[in-house]
């Protein structure tokens, strides 16, 4: 599904090339549980922003379906990957159903006005992940694993083959985190997805994930399935 | 918000709007009703004065309430507008720039063309402002930076204004520091042949921006990964905020707290974060809003014309600061 190609990542600030981390070559199959691990600051978050199109790779390239990822445009992009990421989101009036609704982006017009489909295609997001009777309370209303379960959800209701988290677990409790995983297996298994997650909770995710792909300080990746 | 509402809140809105359009033509120092509608004074009090002055407040106060709106979705920050983080300063000082250079060339002939050129300017010193901020938001993620810099900029445009009035003829001075009263008296119904078709078209055009603006509400990164080209929105919201805030601010003067203050009572009022919803109401709202200012402004002294800036000010400050205290909601 995803190769990554004598991948070098990093960015360019004030014209001067950063490297983070050098000669990343991995495969992702079509339907799997991924977990990345590696130290604060190894690249871990570069590694997911270069996967999903926020950041161009330095060197080497990262092909999606038999396709160069730079090929994709923004919105046929958007079909593929969806993303859960660690900042937090809220204010503005934003409710749990129209942070969900955000999903159907790529998919409706520049009104963006839903269609019947994309309201039960919401609603189906909603009650997979089982946050239904949330649907109208304010995203400030939320508690820390709530608010990760919306953005589940929005990636659901995005309808994309892979989903990308970056630490989605980092401000929630051990039974949340629990139970952060417990649905990403679920959606793994039940809707075909590929779902690469990264995480400081080694023992947690050993249960889950059959891959681990580590960013080691050496610059070396390694993997062990698990 | 469902569909029927939004529908029922824009009539009760467009009442409102209504009702306030006929109050403003109708307040002033002479009563209409006084007069036969055949009189000339009739005609021309209401053909030269009245309703040009109505329709201005409906087109400026609509106007920087929609830029309002729109820097605060970009930013996701409910303290942008277009007066805080220095656009009307920027404006102004290009004006002042234009004013004294077509004073001390003489160009008075040229009526119409002087009035373009200081638009121009105008504009030209609202789009230099909005470019400097959103560079500072490209580089700080920090709103209190974007902020900051905001406030600082409104400080250093408003000592070279004070630089250029202190170099320029006293009659120069005097029209221009009534102008930065702002006042909604001084178009004529030529002058908005000139101004409502740009006011149109930049209204016409934020409504193409409903899905980037709803999508920009999460964050940006999540905005990218929805497929939406987050470069090409903020330079579509600088290019309609700064037309819209140049021309206003050249036939207006920089007027006060609409932009900021209107967006956040029409969050507060209507639960809605959609922009579909929350455009419409801004528009409506901003309308009302200058309106309902200009109709104060006749009742508190019909024999002088009061600056419309210290009204908006005075009345628009403390009412977003008791909805902020009111509501336990956020608004930003």
């Amino acid at each position: 599904m995803i190769q990554l190609k004598h991948l070098e990542i990093g960015y360019h600030t004030n014209s001067k090339r950063n490297s983070v981390f050098k000669n990343i070559n991995l495969n992702f199959e079509a339907v799997d549980l991924v977990g990345l691990i590696g130290n604060n600051g190894v690249g871990k978050s570069t590694l997911l922003k270069t996967i999903t199109g926020n950041i161009a790779p330095l060197h080497g390239e990262i092909i999606l379906n038999n396709k160069k990822l730079h090929q994709f445009s923004t919105q046929d992009l958007a079909q593929h990957i969806s993303i859960v990421i660690t900042e937090k989101i809220g204010g503005f009036n934003l409710t749990v159903w129209d942070v969900v609704a955000t999903g159907r982006t790529p998919y409706i017009n520049m009104f963006a006005k839903l269609s019947s489909d994309d309201e039960t295609i919401i609603n189906t997001s909603l009650e997979q992940l089982n946050i239904s009777n949330l649907k109208h309370k304010l995203i400030d209303e939320l508690s820390d694993g709530q608010r990760q379960k919306v953005m589940i959800a929005k990636s659901l209701a995005q309808q994309t083959p892979i989903i990308i988290l970056d630490e989605p677990t980092a401000f929630l409790d051990y039974s949340s985190r629990h139970q952060l995983f417990l649905i990403l297996k679920k959606i793994c298994d039940e809707q075909h997805k590929l779902i690469i997650v990264s995480s400081h909770d080694l023992d947690l995710m050993k249960h889950y994930v059959s891959k681990t792909i580590e960013l080691t300080e050496e610059g070396e990746v390694s993997l062990k399935v698990n | 918000m469902n569909t029927s509402k939004f529908i029922l809140t824009t009539l009760y809105l467009t009442l409102i709007l209504t009702g306030l359009f006929i109050c403003d033509i109708c307040f002033g120092s002479v009563n209409l009703f006084s007069l036969d509608s055949s009189n000339s004074l009739f005609s021309t009090i209401l053909y030269d004065i009245r309703l040009p002055k109505t329709l201005t407040c409906l087109i400026a106060g609509s106007g920087l309430a929609l830029c309002g709106l729109l820097m605060q979705s970009l930013f996701r920050n409910p303290l942008a507008g277009p007066y805080v983080l220095g656009v009307s300063s920027g404006a102004s000082l290009f004006v002042a720039i234009a004013t004294m250079l077509l004073t001390s060339i003489h160009v008075s002939g040229f009526f119409l063309l002087g009035k373009s050129v200081v638009t121009m300017f105008s504009i030209m010193g609202a789009f230099g402002v909005t470019f400097i901020i959103l560079m500072v938001s490209k580089k700080s993620r920090s709103n209190v930076t974007i902020l900051l810099v905001g406030l600082m900029l409104a400080q250093i445009l408003g000592a070279l204004q004070g630089l250029i009035e202190f170099l320029s003829s006293a009659d120069g001075l005097k029209t221009f520091i009534i102008w930065g009263m702002g006042s909604v008296s001084n178009t004529s119904l030529s002058d908005l042949l000139f101004i409502f078709p740009i006011f149109l078209m930049t209204v016409s055009c934020a409504f193409y921006l409903i899905k980037p603006l709803n999508a920009i509400l999460l964050n940006e990164q999540y905005a990218q990964n929805l497929g939406i080209n987050t470069n090409l929105l903020r330079l579509q919201v600088i290019i309609i905020t700064a037309i819209l805030v140049g021309v206003i601010t050249a036939f207006c003067g920089p007027i006060a707290f609409v932009g900021i203050s209107v967006p956040i009572a029409s969050r507060l009022f209507f639960k809605s974060s959609h922009h579909l919803h929350q455009i419409t109401f801004c528009l409506l709202l901003g309308a009302s809003a200058l309106l309902f200012a200009d109709v104060v402004c006749q009742l508190v002294s019909s024999q002088f014309m009061l600056p419309i800036n210290t009204v908006t000010t005075l009345i628009g400050s403390p009412v977003v600061i008791y909805l902020l205290f009111k509501s336990k909601l956020s608004i930003g």
